[in-house]
């Protein structure tokens, strides 16, 4: 959706503030963590969200623009609560670090985001909107209407679930099905949800109108309805076999890995090694091995260690005895001592520990 | 076909017994095979013409239309009334859903396109295995406003009507002056179109100008109009940021219901918007021009224009919406002195010296890829074999124009006599008498109770609805 990133175009601002949230005393790479949040699923991007603890921010900010973040990055420095300290690192000052905790206390803070790896929130989201009209102009017996969104694929898939599931209580029972689901929220939660909805003579309250409503910054609201999606696909992976969850189903993701490096993982499970997959599915070698560490990095139960070997484990674990801050080892320094070893088995080794560290 | 037949047509699928000035006309040229160019006012129905010979002559319609939030509100206006068989083909949509929209052309009957799409190899080839019962260009005066500088791909237009194979081709707009018109028959090679011209004149209206001495006594005076004259209103502004300044500034000030539309708003927000507005939950609308293109709502009884528009036809154009239930409107374009300046700093904008056309054609034959705005708009000039001289005089000629609009925009600010006059002998129409309920001389109050104007007391802001009580409205019956 590009929705959202219209909006934070003019918002740039608002945003900084969440952003602030995401660096430490540590410098940190403001470009990888644009990468994390905009869901870039290279190895180099996934391994910087493990090393900084945001693999759970992956693709949260799906769609935002470069120059929104640069902005944004650059105010919090105009701010004094970023500085430079490498070309291409930020890390907070003093000021910031305060600024941080006293956001952390005020800001809206999403509590489910990890739920943007196990669905396609924001396509099941935007199915939703249109579902909810759907039923609610129905119920209304109400056949001439403005529907929310005018993209046909929506409005197919929409149609299609409302033929299988229209039934004299369908209205009746998506009532019970949300209240049920915001009973387990808070009320600011359920009043941000139920006043976004659009249906029956009710076009719905926009992010700033909402936002003066309940006496916040349009961004938290925009935050509230992400942490909300992500708490309904949760709720309704919980209680499946309703009109919603059935219309949540083909937005949900088996596992976060991406379908091609899942299904390498398995053909190595079967116990192809790695060459004979690579010449088999017509893949580079290298292909198949950011595939490997992929999975490792999303996949905690991928056995690292056995793919390693036990002497590489040693032999990698002896070069980075006296380190124990795993994101500052380079490449450079097991080539000094094992020129052989290939980039692939220091990074594999590297996110093994970081797995085990957490 | 006969008369009676498209009568009962319009009765059976629309509703109505009468068709609006010019609608006939337009269709019965267009069923006998005749390129129609036509003006009619706005509020006329203008969409109506194509739904309707789309639902008569076999294959696809095609609307081209210059902006992304105009066709999403067509599209759901067309899906409202019931016509299921419409897609926008918008940037805004990822690649699997421009593919399904071409792919699937065959089970649709309206398209609407942008001409920057429209020009796109895989969208042309598709659309030429397709059976065109009609193009349409809307809101064809955006061809010689926005031409030359904003869009040159509107510059392309003739050359795709010829590659679709000469259509049928049916160019609407409110609001054409003869040089206009004749601009957009020499754009689209169409000089044996038909005209069919409706005056833009719109009686119902009534006509001011405020001058005021500097921006704060302006917000003040926006204030009190929007507190003074029935709601609801449109405010219209030059710039996005001024909008949600304004609107913000409103809202807190006034008590009234009132929200900012602008174009940076997502598609999500200005559909809330919209219908907020066509609901009657907002007294006042604070937004660029982007809003109501698409929008027909009839009982808007004030429109106040905070910064001056491009030019009188944008201005008719915008004042158009205002009452379009033939009941009594107000027209106020507030006007402090330089205002102009803004408006050629706008125009700057999109000037370019000619050692900067020099250079970027340097960038060109060089291969490089443009980087600015203005890069892009020329870039279109260098694939299409133009010379930096040629170029140059296009630009030259261009701002004349503007100056000259300008020019004739502040003759209605400043006019002693009558403002309708001096509408109408812009658009080369004859001009109706001066009466009381025409519109406002020079030093003159408004006659707010005259016209029935005057607001009644306010609507009070509505409390908060408990989120159980909306869910039981949204999805109980009876509720």
């Amino acid at each position: 959706m590009l929705n959202e990133l219209n909006s934070l175009k003019e918002g740039a601002g608002l945003f900084a503030d969440y952003l602030l949230l995401l660096f430490t005393t540590a410098p940190r790479r403001p470009k990888a963590l644009f990468n994390v949040l905009r869901g870039k699923r290279t190895v180099s991007t996934l391994f910087a969200g493990l090393t900084t603890g945001t693999l759970s921010l992956l693709d949260s900010w799906h769609g935002v623009a470069l120059p929104t973040f640069e902005a944004a990055t650059q105010q919090l420095v105009t701010a004094g609560w970023l500085v430079t300290t490498d070309p291409g690192y930020l890390k907070l000052t003093p000021a910031g670090e305060q600024h941080q905790q006293q956001l952390m206390t005020t800001l809206y803070l999403p509590t489910a985001w990890e739920g943007f790896q196990s669905a396609d929130v924001r396509q099941f989201t935007a199915t939703s909107q249109l579902a909810l009209q759907v039923v609610s102009e129905a119920v209304h017996q109400q056949r001439r209407y403005y529907p929310i969104t005018t993209d046909r694929r929506i409005q197919r898939t929409v149609k299609q679930w409302f033929r299988q599931w229209q039934r004299p209580t369908l209205g009746q029972q998506i009532y019970q099905e949300l209240t049920s689901f915001l009973q387990t929220q808070s009320s600011e939660l359920a009043t941000v949800f139920s006043q976004s909805l659009t249906g029956f003579n009710f076009p719905g309250q926009t992010d700033q109108q909402l936002a003066a409503q309940v006496d916040r910054q349009p961004i938290e609201i925009l935050v509230m309805r992400k942490d909300l999606s992500c708490h309904w696909v949760a709720w309704l992976k919980e209680n499946p076999g309703t009109p919603l969850a059935a219309l949540l189903q083909p937005y949900l993701k088996p596992n976060p890995v991406s379908s091609s490096a899942w299904q390498t993982y398995q053909d190595y499970k079967t116990g192809e090694s790695l060459a004979q997959i690579s010449q088999r599915r017509r893949l580079k070698l290298s292909t198949v091995r950011e595939h490997l560490l992929e999975v490792a990095i999303l996949w905690p139960d991928f056995p690292a260690a056995e793919l390693l070997t036990p002497t590489r484990v040693t032999q990698l674990a002896a070069i980075f005895a006296d380190n124990p801050v795993i994101e500052t080892w380079r490449f450079q320094t097991v080539q000094a001592v094992l020129p052989e070893m290939d980039f692939f088995w220091f990074r594999l080794y590297q996110i093994m520990r970081c797995h085990d560290a957490a | 076909m006969q008369r009676e037949a498209l009568y009962q047509l319009l009765k059976n699928k629309y509703g109505f017994d009468e068709f609006r000035p010019g609608q006939y006309q337009v269709i019965s040229d267009l069923l006998a095979g005749q390129d129609v160019l036509a003006v009619l006012p706005t509020g006329t129905g203008k969409s109506l013409i194509y739904q309707l010979v789309g639902s008569l002559v076999p294959g696809l319609v095609i609307v081209v239309s210059p902006l992304i939030s105009l066709m999403q509100d067509q599209v759901a206006r067309l899906n409202y009334q019931g016509e299921k068989q419409v897609a926008a083909l918008t940037s805004q949509l990822d690649y699997g859903s421009r593919q399904s929209i071409l792919t699937h052309l065959t089970q649709l009957k309206f398209l609407f396109i942008s001409p920057e799409m429209l020009k796109q190899p895989p969208v042309l080839t598709a659309l030429k295995a397709t059976t065109i019962s009609l193009l349409v260009i809307d809101e064809a005066h955006c061809i010689s406003t926005w031409g030359p500088d904003f869009r040159p791909d509107y510059l392309s237009l003739g050359a795709l009507k010829q590659a679709l194979g000469e259509p049928l081709t049916l160019m609407l707009t409110a609001t054409a002056t003869d040089k206009v018109r004749q601009d957009i028959l020499t754009q689209l090679q169409v000089p044996a179109a038909q005209q069919v011209i409706y005056s833009v004149n719109r009686p119902n209206i009534y006509l001011a100008v405020e001058q005021v001495a500097s921006e704060a006594d302006k917000r003040t005076r926006l204030q009190q109009l929007v507190l003074a004259v029935q709601r609801p209103s449109i405010v219209y502004f030059s710039s996005k940021r001024q909008t949600d300044l304004i609107a913000e500034w409103l809202r807190t000030t006034t008590n009234l219901r009132v929200a900012a539309y602008h174009a940076g708003l997502s598609a999500e927000d200005r559909f809330k918007i919209q219908q907020q507005f066509m609901a009657g939950d907002l007294d006042v609308i604070c937004a660029t021009s982007a809003f109501g293109m698409g929008i027909n709502k009839a009982d808007i009884r004030q429109v106040i224009h905070y910064h001056l528009p491009n030019n009188l036809a944008d201005y008719v154009q915008e004042i158009g919406r205002a009452g379009r239930d033939g009941e009594p409107a107000l027209a106020v374009l507030l006007y402090a002195p330089g205002d102009e300046q803004l408006v050629r700093n706008l125009n700057d904008l999109t000037m370019a010296s000619p050692i900067e056309i020099r250079r970027d054609q340097q960038r060109f034959q060089q291969e490089q890829a443009p980087g600015t705005d203005l890069s892009a708009v020329l870039q279109y000039y260098w694939t299409h074999g133009y010379s930096v001289e040629q170029v140059t005089a296009q630009f030259e000629k261009r701002q004349r124009a503007k100056e000259t609009e300008l020019a004739q925009l502040l003759t209605y600010i400043q006019t002693k006599t009558c403002r309708r006059a001096v509408l109408m002998t812009y658009f080369n129409e004859a001009a109706p008498a001066h009466t009381p309920h025409c519109c406002q001389l020079a030093g003159e109050p408004l006659p707010l109770d005259k016209l029935g104007l005057t607001a009644s007391a306010k609507t009070p802001q509505a409390a908060t609805t408990p989120w159980q009580q909306i869910l039981a409205q949204l999805f109980l019956q009876n509720s």
